[in-house]
């Protein structure tokens, strides 16, 4: 008897399949020559929009790991790409497309600004203040970020709905309402644009190693110990057996006496929880008021396509943060130095994560080539 | 498409070798079916039959030997070219589309169409003159999708799916497997009914009994190679018997005097719904003792899912009760039911025995992980867990003999033989198994079965579901069949004959005349037998 | 399956698409919103076009689905699909383009997403990738190179107006009360999808490639044994699909007359709706279509809200589709899937 649920779980456990059935030497390989396929057919789209490719990779590089200057704006970057790329992976390892990390993300850092905004009175105006606060706006996100990631959890494990779409559509909400939000309710005194009054000067990240204002090593840590953290929940608690194990096969699951779906509501909960944090990360890192959340960067997308690259290991998102940030920070440099459209940093990204959904490409390549693989 | 009129045999194979990696599934295979006849291919699970007809069928390409059909050579590079050829295959699984109605698949691939429309008309009155010249009941539910169709119903649609596209030649695998005794011998008659009007039909079995029944010639494989080919009227079982398996067989196997103790798990009036919210389990009671074996026998479909599903937890129960050790466990969660002892061997080993990507490690946790030592405080001692699967590997014969083998690499034997010891491994007081040896290679068989009549003996109470009579029969201490949900009866295995029983599978009442039970079968409504719950997709 | 057929099996589905309007109806008296503003001769054509881009999208993710393919990238195609129009339609007038360059921009848009539909569909059989991560991606492929063509043409995300379809007027039958204007003085194009979605209609129930696309998606190996090629079957469909959405993005710009690329570009998640709206028609062409009405009709309903003076903030009325998605998708989650969606079909050879 086939089981009702089965088709839906079998067709992640495929997906999984197909992205963890890789051994760890070919995942590396796989992502390495996905990553330069597609950064190849962005210079071949450079070269064809009449552009230098050769100047346009200049740019790159001095964009990224030029000076001290780029490399904080890799960092920051990085910073972001980890903690979102560790939401998104979290989700995925676990069988469950979390798209809606963007929204989780937007929502989280809301929270965390109004919540300081609130709270700002009420704590004394020095770095013990400045610290509590910035704990109390963190917990704010991640409740928030939780909260709105386990609203599309809910309703696929109790209700069946594909989480892809309503997690996109999430996305847009929080976009929307967030955006009227600091709009209207919450736009700040005497702010032009729809942004939300500025955190007070003592909240905030101390400035170690590099002098710039919008990246914090202490933001980096964060990102670190989360990663840690994430690893360990996943690959020593039963938490994290029970959510990789319902994801992978809801029967087995089952059969092991775990409430899937229940368990499907936690993960995407603690991934919505992650992404708060990321969106804490943002507001007070590199922010210091909410702003219209539509023009802030698409960094819960770009981490489906770090966590991708990672194939979906917390551990293997550094890497691929890394590699990310790189690039995000170069996309900024170009924006500035040179006159080739930012945007095929975002259509390189998407062409990494087409080249990652089919490593089948790459192998049936390296058989025809003679580089390795087993003849069919 | 008449048969030309030539001496030559419908079919000849000659010297057929197929591989697969490293393992040779035909080895210099000869085989030839002569016109008009039927001729059974028997052989043990994996000993290449299905491997043979694939390739005859243009599924697979042989890595050597030659095929003819009707004296001519030939060489199908798809099943398309096998079907042009006049060859048909009726698989053991069923190739039909289920939302799609009973006509629809008929003519799949072979629609006549008019103005590009399909002409719906013009296949209805080929079908039906098909069904008319075979005395087929197909025509009288043309209209109804597949997936309300019981098993023998969906059967006969494939057998004029064939006709259909014009198949002289038809290859029947394992048609028996889903079918009562009484669909089976309805089978037989079809086969004779074809083969009279000149159409020649491979049988592939591996049940003995069958063979001498239906076949016209026996041809036995073992291992990938033809072993003998006899006419089924010299025949006898132990000689089959002998060259299926290359040694004497002993046909029974001694039973044992047992004497069950204490009543360990009860049920009383259970009732249980389906997927679709229609009851499966109607009314059903009983009591297993310790040291008892209570087979649960039953044509798939009629309820035994959801009865094992009720039992291990995996179910809510409509109303009745589950009492274990006189304790009311209705209530009890799956997890609770595992700490309280009650242990399961699940029916579908590949979606809830085993995560298949996980390799036996993490598997061995499965079901433990709320257990010490292998989890304290909600994190994982992997190391404790990785000596408890090392010791079940060690104790179960699982090959290959490491605990880091991906399970979905395992063969079937292996996989269940690995479940099999975790579940054994909880120390369970009551064990519920379901189609413990389904799939299963022969020894592997013999290994389950020794372990469960182990169990018995020191003192478990199991419930045995099964769809093999010959496996119910020699386990069980009684056997309660079970019929649309009810059990229709209770009965002792030595005093109980295969007909007896495939009659209470089939709802008759087993003293009923046989032939008015066959007359009853044959206007089976199609959507009766296995109900719209049965065989469905949600 | 007949209309009729449709209806009997659906009747849960359509009683409570009417029982929807009935509330809204019943909501908008108690609040004494003023319905006769808000339901106009000018909403139901506005309905009708923002519902072709959704249709079209449906339609084309219909059929690859049913063929065993989740097509989850069509509102990448779409983005494709409007930045292409547009280019080619301004390159083709010189920078003002006419009606005829419109034309040969929607033509070039869907010949170019057949190419693209092409390399997907043989990423997502012959190479087996992940469907829905190749899906996901050609958005983000989309989002990336959309407004990079903007930015390349026009040295911004947002195209310069460019040319809107101009309205097709059948003589006479326009000047019919009501019936006139939204039938006979609309976009041509919103009688093209209606097209469109009746002949798929045709295609799949009635032809014996419907037969075959249903089955691939079904029971391939049912396919296969019958001796058609799945590959072949699937291929079809999902280049078909990406041919669609790409029409769809087309339409969207011919509507609009200029191309946006800021934010989610100005395809704005109705890729994601055409899913829903599929999956809420219970993958009938039809059916999707009206569930495209009414998802169109929800995207409308801002400009309605802003003529009759009823005050609610636009951002917040735009989200109105987003959250009916969420929403069906809630209630009609559990439609049943073609079987064998998702999965890699490797003939036996």
């Amino acid at each position: 008897m086939t089981d009702p649920d089965a088709g839906g779980g079998r067709r992640l456990d495929r997906a999984a399949d197909r992205m963890l059935g890789a051994s760890a030497v070919q995942r590396l390989l796989i992502a390495t020559a996905s990553t330069v396929l597609a950064l190849v057919v962005g210079l071949v789209v450079v070269a064809a929009a009449g552009y230098d490719p050769a100047t346009f990779l200049v740019n790159v590089f001095e964009g990224s790991f030029g000076d001290a200057t780029a490399v904080a704006q890799t960092l920051r970057s990085t910073t972001l790409f980890v903690l979102t790329g560790v939401a998104v992976a979290v989700a995925f390892r676990a069988g469950v497309f979390n798209i809606g990390v963007q929204g989780q993300f937007v929502v989280g850092g809301f929270a965390t600004v109004v919540s300081i905004l609130w709270l700002a009175p009420l704590a004394p105006e020095n770095a013990v203040g400045g610290a509590a606060l910035l704990v109390c706006g963190a917990l704010a996100a991640v409740v928030a970020g939780g909260l709105y990631g386990a609203l599309p959890g809910v309703l696929k494990a109790y209700a069946d709905a594909n989480e892809i779409i309503t997690t996109i559509m999430l996305n847009f909400i929080a976009i929307g309402v967030v955006g009227w939000l600091v709009d209207g309710p919450f736009r700040g005194e005497g702010q032009r644009a729809p942004n939300t009054a500025r955190i007070p000067e003592h909240v905030g990240l101390p400035r170690l190693v590099f002098d710039v204002p919008d990246f914090s090593v202490v933001g980096l840590a964060v990102a670190l110990v989360a990663v840690g953290a994430i690893a360990v929940v996943m690959e020593r608690t039963r938490l994290g057996y029970d959510m990789i194990t319902s994801g992978h096969q809801e029967a087995a699951a089952a059969f092991s006496g775990v409430d899937a779906k229940r368990t499907i509501v936690a993960t995407m909960t603690l991934s919505g929880m992650v992404a708060g944090v990321a969106g804490a990360v943002f507001a007070v890192m590199i922010q210091g008021y909410y702003s219209d959340p539509s023009g802030i960067g698409t960094y819960g997308f770009d981490a489906i396509a770090v966590s991708l690259l990672a194939a979906n290991n917390p551990l293997g998102v550094v890497p691929a943060g890394l590699l990310f940030g790189g690039l995000d920070a170069a996309g900024r440099h170009i924006g500035i130095y040179s006159d080739v459209p930012v945007q095929l940093i975002d259509g390189v990204v998407g062409l990494v994560v087409l080249f990652v959904a089919a490593p089948e490409l790459f192998r049936m390549a390296a058989r025809r080539t003679g580089l390795g693989g087993e003849d069919r | 498409m008449a048969p030309p009129e030539t001496a030559a045999p419908a079919v000849r194979l000659d010297g057929i070798t197929k591989r697969f990696g490293d393992v040779v599934a035909n080895d210099g295979v000869d085989f030839t079916l002569e016109r008009g006849t039927v001729h059974a291919l028997l052989g043990e699970n994996g000993s290449g039959k299905t491997t043979l007809m694939s390739v005859l069928y243009g599924l697979y390409d042989q890595d050597a030997g030659t095929i003819a059909i009707d004296g001519q050579p030939r060489a199908f590079d798809s099943p398309r070219d096998a079907m042009d050829a006049g060859v048909g295959m009726i698989h053991q699984h069923f190739q039909l589309v289920e939302p799609m109605t009973v006509l629809q698949n008929v003519i799949l691939g072979h629609e006549p169409t008019e103005n590009g429309l399909v002409d719906e008309a013009a296949a209805r009155d080929d079908v039906e003159a098909i069904c008319s010249r075979y005395d087929f009941d197909v025509d009288r539910y043309l209209d109804t999708p597949v997936r309300e169709l019981d098993l023998g119903a969906r059967q006969r649609v494939e057998i004029v799916k064939s006709l259909y596209r014009g198949a002289e030649i038809l290859v029947l695998d394992e048609p028996t497997a889903v079918l009562t005794p009484q669909e089976a011998d309805r089978l037989f008659d079809v086969m004779d009914e074809l083969t009279a009007s000149g159409r020649s039909l491979v049988f592939i079995t591996h049940k003995l009994d069958e063979a001498l029944t239906a076949a016209d010639e026996i041809t036995v494989l073992r291992d990938g190679a033809a072993v003998g080919t006899v006419a089924a009227a010299d025949a006898t079982e132990r000689e089959l018997a002998r060259l299926m398996v290359g040694r004497e067989v002993l046909f029974d196997r001694e039973r044992r005097e047992t004497a069950p103790g204490e009543p360990l798990l009860a049920v009383e009036d259970l009732r249980v719904r389906g997927d679709r919210g229609l009851e499966r389990v109607r009314e059903v009671g009983f009591t297993v003792r310790e040291r008892e074996i209570l087979g649960v026998a039953g044509v798939q479909g009629n309820g035994q899912t959801e009865l094992v599903e009720a039992l291990a937890g995996l179910r809510p129960v409509a109303s009745g009760a589950i009492r274990f050790r006189g304790e009311d466990v209705t209530g009890l969660s799956r997890r609770e039911r595992i700490e309280a002892g009650i242990a399961y061997v699940p029916e579908d080993r590949q979606t809830e025995g085993l995560v298949q990507d996980y390799d036996l490690v993490h598997n061995a946790l499965l079901g433990n992980h709320t257990i010490e030592p292998y989890a304290r405080r909600g994190f994982v001692d992997w190391a404790a867990v990785r000596e408890h699967a090392e010791e079940i590997v060690r104790e179960y014969d699982v090959q290959p003999p490491t605990p880091d083998a991906e399970a979905a690499s395992l063969s079937g034997g292996n996989q269940q033989k690995f479940i099999a010891g975790r579940e054994i491994e909880h120390d369970p007081d009551v064990m519920v198994a379901a189609h413990p040896t389904r799939g299963v290679d022969v020894g592997s068989i013999e290994f389950i079965h020794d372990r469960l009549l182990a169990l018995r003996d020191a003192g478990l109470a199991i419930v045995l579901v099964s769809s093999k009579l010959e496996e119910i029969r020699t386990l069980s201490d009684r056997i309660a069949v079970m019929y649309e949900g009810e059990f229709v009866d209770t009965v002792d295995p030595d005093a109980v004959t295969d007909e007896e029983l495939g009659l209470l599978m089939a709802g008759r009442d087993r003293g009923e005349d046989p032939t008015d039970a066959r007359r009853g079968e044959a206007e089976v409504e199609p959507d009766r037998a296995d109900g719209p719950d049965g065989g469905g997709r949600a | 399956m007949s209309v009729a057929d449709y209806a009997a099996r659906n009747r849960v589905r359509i009683g409570a698409a009417v029982g929807l309007l009935a509330g809204a109806a019943l909501l908008a008296a108690l609040l004494d919103l003023p319905v006769a503003a808000i339901v106009t001769v000018g909403f139901v054509e506005r309905t009708l076009q923002a519902a072709t881009p959704i249709a079209l999208a449906a339609v084309g993710g219909l059929y690859a689905e049913k063929s065993g393919v989740f097509n989850i990238g069509l509102e990448g195609f779409m983005i494709f699909g409007a930045a292409n129009a547009g280019a080619v339609a301004w390159l083709s007038g010189g920078g003002s383009p006419t009606q005829l360059d419109l034309w040969v921009g929607i033509l070039a848009a869907v010949l170019l997403s057949l190419a693209y539909g092409a390399i997907f569909a043989a990423l997502t059989i012959r190479y087996e990738a992940d469907q829905i991560v190749a899906g996901l991606a050609v958005w983000f492929v989309g989002l990336g190179f959309g407004p990079f063509t903007a930015v390349v043409l026009w040295g911004n995300r947002n195209s310069p107006r460019l040319a809107s379809v101009a309205d097709l007027t059948v003589p006479v039958l326009s000047e019919l009360p009501v019936v006139g204007p939204v039938l006979f003085d609309t976009s041509p194009l919103v009688a093209l999808a209606a097209l469109a979605v009746g002949i798929s209609w045709v295609v799949l129930y009635r032809t014996r490639y419907g037969y075959w696309l249903r089955a691939a998606g079904e029971n391939p190996e049912a396919l296969d044994t019958a001796g058609v090629s799945v590959a072949r079957v699937r291929y079809g469909a999902v280049i078909f699909s990406a041919a669609m959405a790409g029409l769809a993005g087309a339409v969207l710009l011919a509507h609009a007359g200029s191309f946006t690329g800021t934010g989610d570009t100005m395809v704005n998640g109705r890729g994601w709706i055409g899913i829903v709206a599929y999956l809420f028609g219970n993958y009938n062409p039809i059916g999707a279509g009206a569930a495209a009405v009414l998802f169109g009709g929800l995207d409308m309903l801002q400009i309605q809200f802003q003529t009759a003076g009823i005050e609610v903030p636009n951002r917040l009325v735009n989200l109105f589709p987003y959250a009916a998605v969420v929403v069906v998708l809630t209630v009609w989650g559990s439609t049943r899937m073609p079987a064998a969606v998702g999965e890699p079909y490797e003939s036996e050879e």
